[in-house]
């Protein structure tokens, strides 16, 4: 692009130039321009700074021009193609779309975990405020607060049934919850030497898989309360642990930047495999559904028909602000998702498996096309940091957390 | 001995112990919560939380702000000398204090400040430090505001060839042509409204995303026609 000024402006440009070179204290580059460019007589007051105020008003601008522009091309896409009707949407392509359907408020700190209960139509939140609220997302009506912790819950997960809700906390402990009648705290565990980040249940319910900031991944049974394996392995803070549908593999991801790969069933507690791709803390992992295979090859490129990678598939989302798609069977990064303009908090795959949905602290939701690997859809889903979301495994809901106390339900279309 | 440097708690005058209540929590919140800026410091910066701007502009950065009304910088060293910056890894230390040394000398005051830069700097020796200048107080002209004009110079004079020391002057264009400076920009005479903020802090929040920016590849900002 060439770029042509108009006497008035280069002038204008050359007293700016002058000013900047005067006010640094550049005065024999400013005393030899002045006599090259012909200037005379005082400074203008209003060239005060003008230079540094294009400089950096340039950028800012642009980066305000590029958002408005997605934000328009976003809603061109909504207006030109529009979104299914209730009744035409369908269980493999129904994706949430704004506005959110409710709003829910209680929590008196920053959200860190929603979850959808596997069979009722209840989600679970857990806060910095050391609660865990329950709510009925079709109603959008609050249940019940379950309280003990002492300090921030930082992960919470149900069993398979739904009758077992686990947590874990900053308060260094991890507690079994009564889902199915009392809705009471029925075993609190101890054993980690610092804050709890993260826990999951095996798909059998026996287990619970716990991550902590001491750097460790243990293993808990749920009958007795007993820790019966350590995992080490990781050199920091481990961000969050989930288990595969099998039940045979851990992902964890953590400080260190890695994600990691554990077999749970053999004797040995050491790493299966590690990840190393991202270039900042890993916050959070995801396993592909089954019916994610043929969109993640798509993306990986393969053009024979035949699948070449096998899986299983992992999601992660990391502080530099990509997400990444593995092949856990060869340990390959097949896809990298590039889109998100700040830290990514949480990622959960869509059912049926075509789409990845991630949060972040750029206060948005995406909704990712993995065979093409782009972002579909943004929604401005927060005030302030998305930090977790969830995918109902077959109503058409999406529910999202964050630091501004809310919870958001959103229905899908 | 200069006051200003020896690190010392504030007084509890009040009798509420509230000061220590708030050290214990940032004590806490900085184990807790990973921050790529810490804004540290007094009345100014504290106001500054409370602010839209700082959750249009700093919130998303990961800011933890450790700043408490009316302290100095005696107070400021000791908070830092007891732990709130042990257990963080910032990339960038925003500091603004000495605005409330009501009773020291420029020069007391200058060398406190360089005192907790230096502490600053143990702790952190790849952080960067940004000094905010320190802001004219008073509706009239008075011997505060002269001595706060004092301290930015001779501090800036002490900082200027320090690397990773950034010091940017956010003083101007507060106080206006008959001498006074308005209740729209400082409804007390000393502490920023929104609005001030919004003009006193923009020089800050531009540096901090240059400098939260760095190494990472540029993009293409030409528009796109």
């Amino acid at each position: 692009m060439k770029m042509v000024l108009s006497q008035r402006q280069r002038e204008e440009l050359n007293k700016a130039i002058a000013d900047y070179l005067g006010s640094n204290g550049y005065t024999d580059a400013l005393e030899a321009f002045k006599k090259e460019a012909e200037m005379t007589g005082e400074m203008d007051r209003k060239f005060g700074g003008l230079l540094e105020k294009k400089w950096t008003s340039v950028i800012r601008l642009q980066k305000k021009v590029m958002e408005l522009e997605s934000k328009l091309s976003e809603a061109q896409k909504e207006f030109m193609e529009g979104a299914p009707t209730r009744g035409k949407r369908t269980p493999a392509e129904w994706i949430p779309r704004p506005p959110e359907k409710f709003c829910l408020t209680g929590h008196r700190a920053t959200i860190t975990k929603v979850i959808f209960h596997p069979v009722f139509s209840l989600m679970v939140s857990s806060s910095e405020d050391a609660t865990i609220r329950v709510w009925e997302f079709e109603s959008g009506v609050y249940e019940r607060t379950l309280k003990g912790h002492t300090d921030s819950v930082q992960d919470i997960a149900f069993d398979h049934h739904g009758k077992l809700l686990v947590s874990c906390s900053a308060d260094m402990s991890i507690k079994l919850w009564d889902f199915n009648q009392t809705f009471e705290c029925i075993k609190t565990m101890h054993g980690h030497e610092h804050n709890v980040s993260s826990v999951a249940f095996s798909p059998s319910g026996d287990v619970v898989y716990s991550a902590s900031r001491d750097k460790t991944i243990k293993a808990w049974d749920v009958a007795t309360g007993y820790c019966v394996k350590t995992f080490k392995g990781h050199r920091e803070w481990v961000r969050m642990v989930r288990v595969s549908a099998d039940g045979a593999l851990l992902a964890s991801c953590s400080n260190d930047q890695t994600v990691r790969i554990w077999n749970t069933d053999t004797n040995t507690n050491e790493c299966k495999m590690e990840l190393r791709e991202h270039e900042h803390v890993v916050e959070c992992v995801a396993w592909a559904p089954e019916a994610a295979a043929a969109a993640i090859n798509e993306a990986a490129g393969g053009d024979n028909r035949r699948a070449s990678h096998l899986g299983p598939f992992l999601a992660s989302g990391s502080r530099d602000k990509t997400v990444k798609i593995w092949d856990v069977g060869t340990g390959v990064c097949v896809a990298t998702l590039v889109g998100h303009d700040n830290w990514v908090r949480g990622a959960a795959w869509h059912p049926g498996g075509r789409f990845l949905l991630t949060a972040s602290d750029d206060k948005t939701l995406r909704v990712w096309d993995v065979a093409h690997t782009r972002c579909l859809k943004t929604l401005y889903a927060h005030q302030h940091f998305a930090t977790s979301l969830d995918f109902h495994r077959s109503l058409p809901y999406v529910i999202s957390g964050s630091v501004d106390l809310t919870v958001k339900v959103w229905e899908c279309r | 001995m200069n006051p200003c440097s020896e690190a010392a708690p504030q007084h509890d005058v009040e009798g509420d112990g509230r000061w220590n209540s708030i050290h214990n929590r940032f004590l806490s919140d900085a184990k807790g919560k990973e921050a790529d800026v810490v804004f540290i410091g007094d009345s100014i910066l504290q106001a500054l939380e409370h602010t839209e701007v700082w959750n249009q502009w700093f919130a998303p950065l990961h800011c933890l702000n450790f700043s408490i009304h009316r302290d100095q910088t005696q107070n400021v060293l000791w908070r830092i000398k007891n732990g709130e910056l042990d257990h963080v890894d910032p990339k960038v230390v925003v500091l603004h204090v000495g605005t409330n040394n009501v009773e020291h000398t420029a020069e007391q005051i200058c060398e406190g400040i360089l005192e907790i830069v230096r502490t600053i700097r143990d702790k952190h020796p790849n952080a960067y430090i940004v000094l905010p200048s320190l802001l004219p107080r008073g509706q009239y002209p008075n011997c505060l505001r002269e001595k706060n004009a004092k301290i930015n110079q001779l501090l800036f004079e002490k900082v200027n060839n320090m690397n990773k020391v950034e010091m940017v002057f956010i003083d101007k264009g507060f106080i206006q042509s008959d001498g006074t400076i308005s209740h729209h920009d400082m409804h007390d005479y000393l502490i920023p409204t929104n609005a001030a903020c919004r003009k006193a802090f923009e020089p800050i929040y531009d540096l901090l995303q240059q400098i939260l920016s760095e190494g990472e590849p540029e993009k293409d900002l030409t528009p796109s026609e």
